[in-house]
């Protein structure tokens, strides 16, 4: 009975808007950044490398689709896509531009700019279509982006096996590694890179939720005309969405590949990968930012912990073929059991989960 | 009292369907005016073309002083046109407060890039626009449910969420149609309370399509009639009541 939430009184408006109004969520939410910054840092390389980095950046994917396509109700399929763009442009920022004026950091920025816009281009259409006819377009962006870098060479820098290693030297920005002392290039100051991008991105979307903007997002999708009615102008809106939403995926796409992979490779960024995020932001929940983060942790670990239970359990029962299918079985019962059930996906489960905790041991 | 608002030869057409026929009428400011007349006499359509969400073929629409032949809904907002709909068309997915607080998108001046950081103007703004819709929910009477998603409130709340939504956009115009359709009668004299409040406490100008004669002739300055998409009467709620053609249409004609 540490947990409650009687005894909470508003007394202004700052205070009803708070994203953890209750002391107790802040404890857990300090105890939680300590736990992420100072112990996860310091597990092991491979904890690192095959769970947490790689989940930080198809989460922040997920999240940005769920700008897209859960806030403002504008289907997408060209996520990996815009991520591709992301990497790409990431790789050429630091490739091209004098170290002295770009770090990592920087270049991971602007690298989403880039994605965004080229994110508002293959949005144009969403002005006048909606639905199945804009994935379409969506559709377009992925196989365009991929076509595109894979027929001009200059982006990998004429690097003939399509895959191109980043050098050790991108990833020390700002002349941190000599000033701590520590490997940039190791899996803890990537992590520790890719968590601050993914926090700091994950609290401007909740605030972009709660704010005037993400209520015009929502009303887009609710209702688009009762939307421009109201003075609400739907064109910028939808084009807006695709620009935040491809920003995210594009520094995604540099996170992916600068701190997880380690490479810049053309394979990795093709329409699977689209469509694996979005049976995330389904399963996760449309329209719900921590909803994207399970759906990411559930999509991502499921293989991982299947593998693990054939290998520990049934001596290695289950070849790689055995788990590709099963896992994609298995999401295709979870999108389908909860469209029909819960179309709010995780984050509805555990609302309706602490609704029910609420009233215990009473029914209503 | 000035015309806030002047039809003028207004026709609209669906393809082959006429909706519209050649309709004129004026709007004092300050008053309540009633559109009436049977199903499918134009009454939405005509409303829509005032606010542009429907391009009239012919005619203009003269509000605040400018002549329009068209005009898009947005425009029409930021001039201070506010309107419900038949049908309710509230954000299903967002709250009671949510839903109100869209209704003061023009207010909110800050840029996206402030509100995701939750920064200065885009927090000042917040509250000063949650003041101004606090107001409206208070005048409704919908404090307790300003937080649950209209989707799960009964349809007379429903109505009244979407008055408010109009409502806290400080409009000079506000354009309800079929605000008390399903109502029972205690939510009707619910609903003509708030009705005649806004307009005569807040002075707002109202037109209002609605099928309840009783409440029409009540609270309603000026009636005008529709039939097939013509007009067919215009005047004080007297006048219009012994018009032949009026009662012609409600209740037939023998041959």
């Amino acid at each position: 009975m540490i947990y409650r939430e009687t005894g909470n009184f508003v007394t202004n408006y700052f205070k009803d808007r708070e994203i953890f109004p209750l002391k107790f969520d802040k404890i857990i939410v300090i105890i939680g950044l300590l736990f992420l910054y100072l112990y996860v840092p310091t597990t092991s390389e491979y904890t690192l490398s095959a769970h947490v980095v790689p989940i930080l950046a198809v989460g922040l994917a997920t999240v940005g689709l769920n700008i897209l396509t859960g806030l403002t109700g504008q289907l997408s399929l060209g996520t990996a896509g815009f991520m591709c763009v992301g990497a790409f442009s990431t790789y050429n920022l630091m490739l091209r531009i004098p170290e002295d004026f770009m770090s990592l950091p920087v270049a991971l920025l602007f690298s989403g700019i880039f994605a965004g816009l080229v994110g508002v281009i293959f949005g144009l259409p969403a002005i006048r279509i909606k639905g199945f006819y804009l994935l379409v377009s969506t559709l377009a962006a992925q196989y365009f982006v991929w076509w595109f870098f894979n027929s001009y060479a200059w982006f990998l820098n004429y690097e003939t096996s399509g895959v191109v290693a980043i050098p050790p030297k991108m990833y020390d920005y700002w002349g941190l590694g000599n000033l701590l002392g520590i490997d940039m290039q190791g899996y803890p100051a990537r992590y520790v890179l890719a968590l601050t991008v993914c926090l700091a991105l994950t609290y401007f979307a909740k605030n972009l939720l709660r704010s005037n903007t993400g209520r015009n997002f929502m009303s887009v999708r609710d209702r688009d005309i009762a939307a421009s009615v109201m003075g609400i102008s739907v064109p910028r809106t939808k084009l807006l969405a695709f620009f935040v939403s491809c920003f995210y995926c594009g520094v995604a796409g540099g996170l992916y590949s600068f701190c997880y992979i380690g490479n810049v490779d053309l394979m990795i960024y093709e329409i699977d990968r689209s469509f694996t995020i979005l049976f995330m932001l389904i399963i996760g929940g449309l329209g719900s930012i921590s909803g994207s983060w399970l759906g990411a942790i559930f999509v991502y670990e499921f293989p991982i912990v299947f593998t693990w239970v054939g290998d520990t359990i049934f001596q290695g029962a289950f070849n790689t073929a055995v788990v590709e299918n099963v896992s994609n079985m298995v999401y295709g019962v979870f999108i389908i059991a909860l469209l029909i059930r819960e179309p709010g996906g995780f984050a509805a489960l555990w609302a309706t989960t602490k609704q029910k905790l609420r009233m215990w041991p009473y029914p209503h | 009292m000035t015309d806030i608002l002047k039809v003028e030869n207004v026709t609209l057409t669906f393809g082959g369907v006429k909706a519209i026929t050649d309709i004129s009428f004026n709007v004092r400011e300050g008053e309540i005016c009633a559109v009436i007349g049977p199903n499918g006499a134009g009454k939405s359509s005509m409303l829509n073309v005032i606010n542009g969400v429907y391009l009239p073929q012919i005619g203009t629409v003269t509000y605040d002083g400018v002549e329009r032949r068209t005009i898009n809904p947005r425009d029409a907002a930021i001039a201070g046109m506010a309107r419900t709909f038949q049908n309710i068309a509230l954000f299903q997915g967002m709250t009671v407060l949510e839903n109100i607080m869209t209704g003061r998108n023009l207010f909110m001046k800050s840029s996206w890039l402030e509100q995701g950081l939750n920064i200065g103007r885009a927090r000042k703004e917040e509250k000063e626009n949650r003041l101004a819709v606090e107001k409206v929910i208070k005048f409704l009477q919908i404090e307790s449910i300003r937080k649950t998603p209209v989707s799960k409130l009964p349809y007379g709340l429903q109505k009244r969420v979407e008055l408010g939504r109009a409502l806290v956009a400080e409009p000079k115009i506000l354009l309800l149609d079929e605000p008390m359709a399903g109502m029972n009668l205690e939510e009707k004299a619910d609903m003509s309370c708030f009705i005649l409040e806004i307009n005569k406490e807040q002075g707002i100008t109202t037109v209002m399509i609605e099928h309840d004669m009783g409440v029409v002739m009540d609270i309603s300055d000026h009636v005008v009639v529709l039939d097939y998409g013509k007009k067919i009467g215009d005047g004080t709620p007297s006048e219009v009541m012994s018009n032949q053609d009026v009662i012609d249409a409600y209740l037939g004609v023998s041959h």
